[in-house]
This record gives structure tokens, C-alpha cells and sequence, in this order.
């Protein structure tokens, strides 16, 4: 199989994104298992690695805070792959619904077709708002039940379900997200671009098709304004 | 539906508040003195130190006359309560004699149910460690539910003198309390027995000489919905998730191992 | 009725019975200067401005008297309705006859009875003769109808008619009122009076001797009745036999003096010796008076009250005082001269739970500089009612004895024992002395054990009373007698303790009949529940109503039965010319409407306070012609217009008397922390008072601060076409404790009472301005 052969490095992530990905995913995690024991007493012995109750709240506190801070970093330091997945995630057409609704076959072992993706796929378009909108709530409730005296009571008693919507349905998602970037063999192999930066080329034009063709497009008109400069410089010399 | 009930006859209030002290010598409360209120009311509403407070409303009637109306304000111990029903850490239940007691072993001290009360009345305490850490335990009135199992009234039932409080088996309660709100119709046209149905009734019961909302009180008091939808629905509904969602992780498992990854898959002839 | 009185404040206990008399029908009327938690209870409300309770009972006795509501048999026959007056008597612009403006005071013999040639009192049992006592009455009182008194009081005419018309209905013999009063009826320069009031409403009404009438006082301290009945006040002696003065040089003398020709009271010799003998003991005999030589004796006409002790102190003329759960700085009157005062002495000794303002009056929190005062300040820690033992006496004359719940904290001892130290302690220093003050204290007869801790048994067997010989206690004050061979510290008190059994320890509490538990602890006299309740039954010896039955005559045992002890001879029968003498302790046995007993008049008449807004409108006499005005240097007097606002203070049922006690107890600081001022909403309104804003009240005495109370219960006055502002505050503020506040009795004046001469804490004149 050929494909599989083109295994040269396709750059994919930014430093940036990469510090932002694994900072946001800590800071979740960390803020999943200091929250879980405050939601239910099924995972009261969690309390023992924080050492209490009071300490769980603190811890989750201090991270409800870290985990705003990946936007201003990356709005600091990489404008333009923030505002490249900003508005990817937001521009949808055919092939990213295809995607979905092809999506469920694969996750259970199928190999369905679909159209070529961009850079992001469907699937991650629709993770990327998901978590956007769940962070956002759980932020604002948060927040909200954080500082109860600063809010009317109707405001506070709401926050309690929409945090349990918002971090409900994070979770769901976040697990499959985990599942499909380690687990799923299809998928795994993305997990590179998230740790190294780059993705092998194989993988690119499979996954990606649509970007993988917009990178070829550059790559030619590069090589024809070298060739074009090589020629010149011949030509200058001859 | 409760045996035993605190009642509380406002009619026979004189605003003493010898069961404030009751309340507070019986359970060790530390002293939490406000600030001026501009009335002999020497606190706003009942908190985490002061379980009960009378209050002391000056109430022009309708036909131009005069009261100055009395409650004992405490814990209404609810039977559907709301924040029985809002702690996350099963903290809060009720007891035999239909009290609504919070286990300090089990709170945590997060407040939801301060959040949720509809009466305002359960608030956060707090307390120092032995290292001196400071940490916060929810606490209320507790019908004083560590006297009644040894065959006791309740602290300030004990020590009201003039028949206001009582505690005793609720048919027999209610039943007089019926023949009183007749007699006090003379002089209170508006009096009433606040045994709430939107809570199912609750362990305290005030016979009130005015309507609820010249005391402060919500004329019909219902659990509120986002406690309802988040106890009752979101939150198995997300235990479910969660199980659902690792169900399904587990299953791609199982369904995937079959193939091999790409890297490992077999043939990759470089055919450039 | 509850006037000057607020018992679901200030006597929340007594406020459960009469919750428990309102759930069976009873109707409560409250007649206050603002609406209180008392008012909140009852039934009707009037708004009385303070200083005028005998114009507003004047109106009621005026109503009673038109209306013909009292009953006729009982006013003929048990009061002195029917007496005639002497034509000496005469009463005009406010004056009666007798009076001598230099002195301040009466010619009381000008008020007798008219006697027959044997020395009997005239009566007019038909009640027409114009000079009977009756007719007198109406005459006194017809200045007082309703639109007078209305105009007077502020009160509103429509309520006030209400409350004559049903407190008047009491006149009916099978119905009883009672009247409840406290300091808001005393502490007037016109207080006894006040009372005085009271009891002729209550005689006209028949409520007095049957049972749930009387006049009940609701006390300032809860052994006030047993402090008085042990001699407190300095005019009287254990047993209320008065005291021995400059002109009684002989003990023959003073008991000529005290002891009247009829009546009870012809055994006060034999009370007075047995007295005598328990203080001198074997130094008591017939061939020394008794050991009367030795008992102290005032200067006849002074004046050793209170006000007149600060009066002399203030211009340096007493040495030491002795302070026993006292604090003046706070209690007493215009006391910011009080403490000046206090700087006179040379020494003071303070015996209190707490250390009080008074005692730490040489304090910088006092607003002193501690090196500039020469008093000599030791102070004795006194322990609660709690670590001790011992008899309360309440308003009904029980004498209810206590138990020691708690042993006394670190040295904190007993007054029992604080006074016994200290007797055992002179009569050690004086022991070698034979000097003119040595002799008494050598005399003194001190049998209560031989080391420091006093024997309280020894006490009571004492009051009780026991013959001297044979050491066996007696069994009522009828055993006693007046050779010397009986010794009783306190005539009305003996019976208690008759035997081996201290009746006042007594727990029994089933009801013997109409709320009597005669099984009880012991009332005085004689475990009489009712005083002259021979007036529970009619002239002929039954009860007036079957429903009420006090006492009654039992033809066939052929003595007097019921549900009380009888305050009466028990065997006397009809064929007794005393049989209609229920007031046993009056000299004729007839319920005193007509008095000469009081400095002022045989009647009640209104005067203004001693700071008055307006000119009295029932003669041109503005002040009590009675009062005295003691030293100029205390009785600063403010005009109404400078002060324009008329003021009273009060008490809550947090704080107790000087807050000494309840501002140091956390749970009760907690819940009334702060001094406050109450004022009407137009009177906010007027001086752009916000609700908790500080406001300055000013007298001319002095200012103080606090907070404002803006509220609904107090309301303008009407008073004589004018309107005024009234306003109140509680005195137990001070700057000790937990709880402290500025001391409201900075601001009242330094007078008192024509006859007790309790100051007028409850009338006077401010100004009031935001802080």
C-alpha cells in the first residue's frame, strides 16, 4: 500500500496550541476529580488525595481559574492558530455532517466512507464547540456558586443544574475524546500531532484530505517560485 | 407525613424571647451580635449561630388599626426540604420525629443547601481545626432531636411560658389549633395555619395572624425547579452518562480490537 | 387594667397567668405612654402621657360615680364612704386646707372626721350628707370629666369612654378587676398618688378583699415586697411599725406614737418589744425600755432618702457609704452630679456580682481622672441568688424560700454572710469599748453561729419569733407579747416557721380552691392569701357571688371559712359590732377613700411633673405642693421651651435594673446590645431622623447619646389644643460590661415623691437632635 509509505512529518500544531491542549486537559481533569466528590458522595474517598473537603474546594477553585488562562496565553502568543480553529470550528459545509453521520459506524470498527476533511474534521469541529459551550457554562456557573452574595438567589439555584449539565456533558465528551486519541486505531495515530507537532503525511491525506490537498497546492506554488528564482539565477548567470 | 409537630402560636407570643436563649444555652451557640437594626430585632433572620429569632413587625391593618406582630422564626423542618434535597454528600435527612438534621460528619460544607433553602434559614458555620485551619459545616435549628430521643420538648418549647410553642402528636395539635384560629378570627381576619402543601407540610407548624407576607414568609412555598431538575433528573441522569459513555468506550474497545492500527497493518510496500 | 406597668416585658412569668386569664375570657387593658409588647396582648390600648394617671383614674372614678357602677352596700359598709368630714376640711385651686407654702407641707389635723361627744365618727350610711365623704368624692372628681381628662392625658376620648365603661362594669359584686401597676405609676413626684388612685377606684369598685381584684404592684426587683417588710427604707421599722425619732426620747413615747387607740395595730407594742428583744437580747428587759436606748433614732422631719443622702453627700457631709446591689451612677437620678458626689466621700464599700459604673467611678472610663479622687474604693464580691440561700417575698406576699443550686464562685460570698463578718467584726473591735457608739453594737444581741459562715436556720427561727425562756418557736403573731418574754424579727412574718417545719419551703402545688395554694410556701400575715378578705363575703356573712368565693361565715361551726385563711378575726360573728371591719389594719376597719395618711391631700389631685409642658389645667398649682425640692445644687429643672419633648424611660426584658447583671451575660448582651431612644415617625420625620441614625437627647441636666428607634408605636400628643412629641428609652445602659451604651439617668431629674420621695424617673423634658 503506498499511502502508508509517505510517512514524511506534516506540521500540524504550534507549540502554542500544544502547551494550551495540555494545560486546558490538566486543569480539567484535576478540576473532574476535585469536583466529583463535591457532586455526589459516590466518590467521597477522592477527598483523600486532596486531603479534605476544604482543600477539594480550594483545589478547584485555583483551577477553575487556571483553566481560563489557555485563551489568554494563546491570544498572546499564537493569534493566528487561535483564530485558525476559531474559524474553522465555526465554518461548516456537507462534508463535515457527512463526517458525523458516518462517524458512529466507525467508532465501532466499521471503515465508512466520507468526503475529505480540513484541517479539523467534523467530528473535532463538533468536540471543539461542545467543549467551548460546556467550559463556558461551567465557567459562568461556577463562578456563579463561587460568589453567591454577588448574585440574586434565583441566579445561584440555577447554577447548580447548569453546572451538572455543562460538566455532564464535558465528560461524556472528553472521554470519547481520550478514547479516540489513544485508544481507537484509527484515530491513535493523531496523538502525535498533539505531543510532537506534526503528523505523518499518510495520515494527513487519509484524515484530512481537504488540507492535505491545500498543503500540496502550496507546496507547488512554492516549488514553482523557487524553480522560477532558480531560473532566474541561471539565467542571471548564464 | 410527621407524628410529632413544633407549633408555633404567634397569638400567644409576648416577644420575650426566653427561647432565643434556650435555644442557644441547650446547643452551646457562640454569641453573634449584630449590628443596630433600628428595632429591639437583634437579629436579621436566623444563621448559622442563632437558630431561632423572634421577629418584630410593626403592621398597620387594613381597617387602620395597629399590631405589633411576633414570630418565633426557626426551621420549618419541611418535609419535602430543600436542602435535604440539594446536598450533594447525603448529608441532610430526616430523622424518626420528622426533623430535618444535617450529619456534620458527612457535610462538607458547600452551601447548596444554604443556597436552595426557601425559608433562608440554613446557613454555614464556621470552625477551627486543631492546626487552626478554618473549615465550614451547615447548621439550623434541629428540633432538638438530641432531647427529644431522650423524651424531652424541644429547648424552647421547654422554656416558652406563655403556650405559644408546643410540641405534641399532630392530629391533636392541629385539631386545637383549629378551634384557636377561630377564636383569634375576631382580631385577626386574616390569620392562618402555615402547614405548607407545596412541601408537603412541614414539622413545624405556625399559627400565623396575618398573612404569610407581613411576616416574610412565601404565601405558598414549592421546592424550586432547578432543584428539582437538577437532583431528580441532571444528576442520575449524569451518573447514567457517565456509565453509558464508559459502556460505549468499552464497547469500541471490544469492537476495535480486531483491527490493527495502521502502523502495524500488514503489506505497506512503498510504491513510489 | 395594666397602667404604669409592662408585664409581658418586664414580668414575663406573671404574663403567663394572665395568658392563661385572657384564654378564659379576661380583658386586658393597657394603658401606657407608647404601645408595647403588653399593649400587643391586650385588649384595648390607651395612650396615657406619662405624669397622668390621676387625671386619667380621676376620670374614671368620675365616671363610676355618674354612672352609679359601684356597689352600694359594699361602699357603704366596708369603706369610709359614709364618714362625714370635720368642716375644717376644704379644698380650692389646687390647695386643700392647712397648707403652709413655707414648709411645703399640711396641717393634717384640718382633714378629720367629725366625731359625736363620745369620739365616734359621724356616718351617713344614705351617702347624702354634703360634707360625707362620698358626696366629698364626687365633688373632688366632677372636675374631671371626660374632655378634661382626655385633654389632659392625650388619650383618645372614644377609647378612654370604652375602658370606664367596661373596667366599670367591675362594680358588679359576681365580676372582679384587678389593677397592675409598676415604677410607671411610683416614680412621679405625684407616684403615691397615683397608687392612692388606683385603690379608691378599686374600693368604689368593690375589687378590694375579693379574689381577683386588688392593687397589685408588679415590683422593680423581685424582693422588693421582702426588702420593704424588713425595714429598707429608712422611715420604718421590720414589720412596718415606723421609726423611732428625736421626739420619742422614751420607748413609752414612741409607743404612744405608733400605736392608735383601735384596730389592729394596738399590738404593735408587743411586736416592737419582741423586736427589740431579738436585737438586744438579755440586754432587752423591762427595767432598761427594752434596750430602747440603744436603737437608733432619725431626726424627726429628715429626710434620709436617696436624693436627700446625695443631696448631703454632694455638698461633702457623709464619710462612707455602703453599697449592697446598688449602682446610683446608673439607678439614680441626674447622675452625672451623683458621681461628683460619690467624689466626696472619703471611703466606699461596694458589694456587687460585677464591678458596677458606681464602684469603678473613679475610672478613666468614667470620664475621671483616677489621681484626682480621694475616695478610698474596697470592693467585696457578692455572689448570685443562684449560690445562695434564702426567701424571696413576692407581690402576693409569699415568702417563697430558695436552696443553693451552685456553691459561690472563687471568694464571692452571700450578703448574709458579707453582714454577718461584718457584725462579728465590730462587735470585736467595740468589745473593750464603753463609748456612746461602742454600747449598742455592745448590746446587740448576734446569735447566728460562732464562725464566719452564718447559720440561716437561726435567722428564720428568729423572724418567726420564739419564747425567750424556752427557745420554742411561736406560732403566729398572736403568741407574741409585749413583756419581753417573746423576741420575733418580724411581726408579719411570724407563723412561718412554727414549729420544726419552715412553712416557707413548702412545695405543695394543689390548688385549694379559687387559685389559693394555701399548701404553698407562706404569704403573710398569717398565710393569708387575699389581704381583707372578710369584703370577699356581704354584711350579713355570705359570699357575694357563688362564683367567687373568697371567705364566709359559717353559722354552724360559727366561724368564718373558705377558700383562704380569713384576714379576720375567725371567730367573729354578725353580733360583733366589728363584723363589717375588713380593713383590719385601718383604725374604724373601713377601706380608706377619704385619707389624712398622705402628705399631699386626702384625695388624689392631678399636678403637672416636676418639668411640665403645659400649666396644670385643673388649678393654678403646677407641682405637687407636698414635694420637697431639696438642694439646689441637684434639682436642676428644665422649661418647656427649651425642651420641648416630653421623655420616660423604662426597662426591656433583656436587661435587668442597672444591666450590671444581664449586660455581662453574652446571650443577653447579644440580643439588646445597644442604648437606644424611641421616637414617633412624625418626630423622625420632623428632625430629619433616618432609621439607625445616632441622634443627642439633652435635658438640663445633661446629654447622652443613642440610637434612634423609629416606630410606630409611639404617636403625637394632643395635650390642650397643643401638640407634643413623647418619647422613651431604656435606663440599663452603661459603661460597663458586654453590652454598653450611654446612662439615660443623666438625664432625670433629682426629685421625688411628696411622700416616698422616689424620684421622678418617669416625667421630664428633652430636646433631641440627629448626632
Amino acid at each position: 500500500m503506498s499511502r502508508r509509505t509517505k510517512t514524511r512529518p506534516i506540521q500540524r500544531f504550534s507549540r502554542q496550541i500544544i502547551i494550551s491542549h495540555w494545560w486546558n486537559a490538566t486543569a480539567f481533569f484535576i478540576l473532574y476529580l476535585s469536583g466529583l466528590p463535591l457532586y455526589t458522595e459516590w466518590f467521597d474517598f477522592l477527598y483523600v488525595f486532596f486531603g479534605g473537603p476544604e482543600n477539594a474546594r480550594l483545589v478547584h477553585r485555583v483551577f477553575a481559574v487556571v483553566i481560563c488562562l489557555p485563551i489568554v496565553f494563546m491570544l498572546l502568543f499564537d493569534r493566528k492558530g487561535f483564530f485558525h480553529w476559531i474559524k474553522s470550528i465555526f465554518t461548516w459545509s456537507k462534508r463535515d455532517i457527512q463526517f458525523l453521520l458516518a462517524f458512529p459506524k466507525e467508532f465501532f470498527g466499521r471503515n465508512p466512507k466520507y468526503p475529505p476533511q480540513d484541517f479539523y474534521n467534523g467530528g473535532e469541529k463538533l468536540n471543539s464547540l461542545l467543549q467551548i459551550l460546556c467550559i463556558g457554562m461551567l465557567v459562568i456557573s461556577g463562578f456563579i456558586m463561587w460568589l453567591p452574595d454577588f448574585f440574586p438567589q434565583f441566579l445561584v439555584r440555577w447554577a447548580f443544574p447548569m453546572h451538572n449539565i455543562g460538566f455532564g456533558l464535558a465528560a461524556a465528551v472528553v472521554v470519547g475524546h481520550i478514547y479516540l486519541s489513544i485508544g481507537h486505531p484509527n484515530s491513535r495515530v493523531s496523538m502525535q500531532g498533539m505531543t510532537k507537532g506534526y503528523v505523518p503525511e499518510w495520515y494527513a491525506e487519509e484524515h484530512h484530505g481537504k488540507w492535505y490537498e491545500e498543503l500540496k497546492e502550496q507546496e507547488r506554488k512554492k516549488q514553482g517560485a523557487e524553480t522560477q528564482d532558480a531560473q532566474g539565477k541561471q539565467a542571471v548567470s548564464q | 407525613m410527621p407524628e410529632y409537630i413544633k407549633f408555633v402560636d404567634v397569638t400567644k407570643c409576648d416577644g420575650c424571647r426566653a427561647c432565643m436563649v434556650a435555644c442557644k444555652n441547650w446547643n452551646d451557640l457562640p454569641v453573634a451580635t449584630e449590628e443596630y437594626s433600628g428595632s429591639i430585632q437583634s437579629h436579621e433572620k436566623v444563621n448559622a449561630y442563632t437558630w431561632n429569632v423572634i421577629t418584630y413587625t410593626e403592621h398597620e391593618t387594613a381597617d387602620g388599626g395597629f399590631e405589633w406582630l411576633f414570630r418565633h422564626q426557626s426551621c420549618l423542618h419541611c418535609v419535602e426540604a430543600a436542602c435535604e434535597k440539594a446536598c450533594p454528600e447525603d448529608a441532610i435527612s430526616h430523622t424518626e420525629f420528622g426533623s430535618v438534621v444535617v450529619d456534620h460528619d458527612k457535610c462538607v460544607g458547600c452551601g447548596y443547601c444554604v443556597q436552595n433553602c426557601i425559608f433562608d434559614v440554613i446557613e454555614l458555620a464556621t470552625y477551627k481545626d486543631k492546626n487552626g485551619k478554618e473549615y465550614r459545616k451547615a447548621q439550623k435549628c434541629t428540633l432538638c432531636t438530641d432531647r427529644l430521643e431522650q423524651g424531652l420538648l424541644p429547648a424552647c418549647v421547654r422554656a416558652c411560658h406563655s403556650g405559644c410553642l408546643q410540641y405534641g402528636k399532630k392530629e391533636e395539635i392541629l385539631a386545637e389549633a383549629e378551634k384557636r384560629l377561630e377564636k383569634v378570627k375576631e382580631r385577626f381576619p386574616n390569620a392562618n395555619i402555615y402547614n405548607p402543601p407545596g412541601i408537603n407540610g412541614s414539622a413545624t407548624v405556625y399559627l400565623l395572624a396575618e398573612k404569610p407576607s407581613v411576616y416574610g414568609l412565601p404565601e405558598d412555598p414549592k421546592l424550586p425547579a432547578s432543584l428539582t431538575l437538577w437532583k431528580d433528573y441532571l444528576r442520575p441522569a449524569s451518573k447514567a452518562l457517565m456509565g453509558v459513555t464508559l459502556t460505549a468506550v468499552l464497547g469500541a474497545v471490544i469492537a476495535n480490537a480486531r483491527n490493527k492500527g495502521p502502523e502495524e497493518q500488514e503489506g505497506g510496500q512503498d510504491n513510489q | 387594667m395594666v397602667i404604669g406597668a409592662n408585664p409581658a416585658e418586664n414580668h414575663p412569668i406573671s404574663f403567663r397567668w394572665i395568658q392563661k386569664a385572657l384564654d378564659k375570657g379576661a380583658t386586658l387593658i393597657s394603658v401606657d405612654p407608647r404601645y408595647t409588647r403588653t399593649s400587643q396582648m391586650a385588649n384595648i390600648y390607651a395612650q396615657l402621657r406619662s405624669g397622668t394617671d390621676i387625671a386619667f383614674i380621676g376620670g374614671m372614678i368620675n365616671y363610676v360615680l355618674q354612672n352609679e357602677l359601684y356597689p352600694k352596700d359594699y361602699v357603704v359598709h366596708y369603706t369610709n364612704a359614709a364618714h362625714i368630714v370635720a368642716e375644717t376640711y376644704s379644698f380650692d385651686d389646687g390647695l386643700f386646707s392647712g397648707y403652709d407654702p413655707e414648709t411645703r407641707s399640711y396641717d393634717k389635723s384640718q382633714w378629720a372626721f367629725e366625731t359625736d361627744e363620745n369620739g365616734n365618727i359621724k356616718r351617713d350610711p344614705t351617702l347624702q350628707h354634703p360634707r360625707c365623704v362620698f358626696q366629698l368624692l364626687k365633688k373632688h372628681y366632677s372636675r374631671y370629666d371626660v374632655d378634661t381628662v382626655c385633654n389632659v392625658t392625650g388619650t383618645d376620648k372614644e377609647t378612654y369612654l370604652k375602658i370606664c365603661e367596661i373596667y366599670g362594669s367591675t362594680g358588679r359584686m359576681d365580676k372582679a378587676g384587678t389593677i397592675l401597676y409598676a415604677m410607671g405609676g411610683t416614680q412621679h413626684t405625684v407616684g403615691s398618688q397615683n397608687i392612692r388612685a388606683y385603690a379608691i377606684l378599686q374600693m368604689l369598685l368593690g375589687n378590694i378583699g375579693i379574689q381577683g381584684g386588688g392593687v397589685n404592684a408588679l415590683r422593680g426587683e423581685s424582693n422588693v415586697q421582702g426588702s420593704t417588710d424588713f425595714a429598707l427604707l429608712y422611715h420604718d421599722t421590720p414589720g412596718y411599725m415606723g421609726m423611732p425619732t428625736t421626739v420619742d426620747p422614751t420607748y413609752e413615747d414612741f409607743l404612744n406614737r405608733i400605736t392608735p387607740k383601735s384596730g389592729f395595730k394596738t399590738n404593735f407594742p408587743k411586736f416592737f418589744t419582741s423586736l427589740l428583744k431579738c436585737y438586744y437580747g438579755d440586754n432587752a428587759r423591762p427595767d432598761n425600755e427594752f434596750g430602747y436606748q440603744f436603737h437608733p433614732k432619725i431626726t424627726n422631719g429628715k429626710n434620709y432618702s436617696f436624693l436627700r443622702m446625695f443631696d448631703a453627700m454632694y455638698r461633702g457631709e457623709i464619710e462612707g457609704l455602703l453599697l449592697f446591689g446598688s449602682n446610683p451612677v446608673i439607678g439614680g437620678a441626674n447622675t452625672y452630679k451623683l458621681q461628683e458626689a460619690l467624689g466626696n466621700l472619703k471611703w466606699m464599700v461596694a458589694v456587687d456580682l460585677f464591678e458596677t459604673e458606681t464602684s469603678a467611678f473613679w475610672q478613666k472610663a468614667a470620664g475621671k481622672d483616677p489621681a484626682s479622687v480621694q475616695t478610698e474604693v474596697i470592693f467585696l464580691p457578692a455572689c448570685s441568688s443562684y449560690e445562695k440561700e434564702g426567701s424571696v417575698t413576692n407581690s402576693g406576699r409569699w415568702m417563697q424560700y430558695r436552696w443553693q443550686a451552685i456553691k459561690p464562685k472563687g471568694e464571692s460570698k452571700p450578703d448574709l454572710e458579707i453582714v454577718h463578718m461584718l457584725a462579728r467584726r465590730l462587735k470585736d473591735l467595740y468589745k473593750n469599748e464603753d463609748t456612746p457608739a461602742a454600747r449598742p453594737i455592745n448590746a446587740l444581741y448576734w446569735n447566728y453561729g460562732d464562725s464566719d459562715h452564718p447559720d440561716i436556720d437561726l435567722v428564720c427561727r428568729e423572724i418567726n419569733g420564739y419564747e425567750w425562756e424556752t427557745k420554742k418557736q411561736v406560732s403566729g403573731f398572736g403568741e407574741l407579747k409585749d413583756d419581753g418574754s417573746t423576741a420575733c424579727g418580724n411581726w408579719i412574718y411570724s407563723g412561718f416557721y412554727p414549729g420544726d417545719e419552715n412553712l416557707a419551703k413548702r412545695r405543695d402545688n394543689k390548688d385549694t380552691g379559687m387559685g389559693n395554694f394555701l399548701n404553698w410556701a407562706y404569704a403573710w400575715p398569717a398565710n393569708r392569701r387575699v389581704i381583707y378578705n372578710r369584703a370577699s363575703a356581704d354584711p350579713t356573712g355570705k359570699p357575694w357571688s357563688k362564683d367567687r368565693i373568697g371567705i364566709y361565715w359559717d353559722e354552724a361551726q360559727g366561724k368564718w371559712v373558705g377558700n383562704d385563711v380569713p384576714d379576720f378575726v375567725a371567730t367573729k360573728g354578725p353580733d360583733d359590732p366589728t363584723f363589717n371591719d375588713p380593713f383590719i389594719m385601718q383604725p374604724d376597719g373601713k377601706g380608706a377613700i377619704f385619707s389624712a395618711a398622705m402628705n399631699e391631700g386626702p384625695f388624689p389631685e392631678h399636678y403637672e411633673p416636676y418639668e411640665n409642658p403645659i400649666k396644670n389645667v385643673f388649678s393654678s398649682v403646677n407641682l405637687n405642693p407636698a414635694v420637697q425640692l431639696g438642694d439646689k445644687a441637684l434639682n436642676t429643672a428644665g422649661d418647656i421651651s427649651k425642651y420641648p419633648i416630653i421623655a420616660t424611660t423604662y426597662r426591656v426584658s433583656e436587661h435587668w435594673q442597672s444591666g450590671i447583671m444581664t449586660r455581662n451575660v453574652p446571650w443577653l448582651a447579644e440580643l439588646m446590645p445597644y442604648m437606644y431612644v424611641e421616637i414617633s415617625e412624625e418626630l423622625a420625620k420632623e428632625k430629619g431622623i433616618k432609621p439607625k441614625d445616632e441622634v443627642i437627647i439633652s435635658t438640663a441636666r445633661g446629654e447622652i447619646k443613642a440610637y434612634a428607634m423609629i416606630t410606630k408605636r409611639f404617636k403625637p400628643y394632643k395635650i390642650n389644643g397643643k401638640t407634643f412629641h413623647h418619647i422613651g428609652m431604656p435606663w440599663h445602659y452603661g459603661y460597663k460590661g458586654i453590652a454598653t451604651g450611654e446612662i439615660a439617668n443623666r438625664l432625670t431629674p433629682h426629685i421625688g415623691d411628696a411622700n416616698s420621695t422616689i424620684p421622678e424617673y418617669k416625667a421630664f423634658l428633652c430636646d433631641i437632635r440627629r448626632a
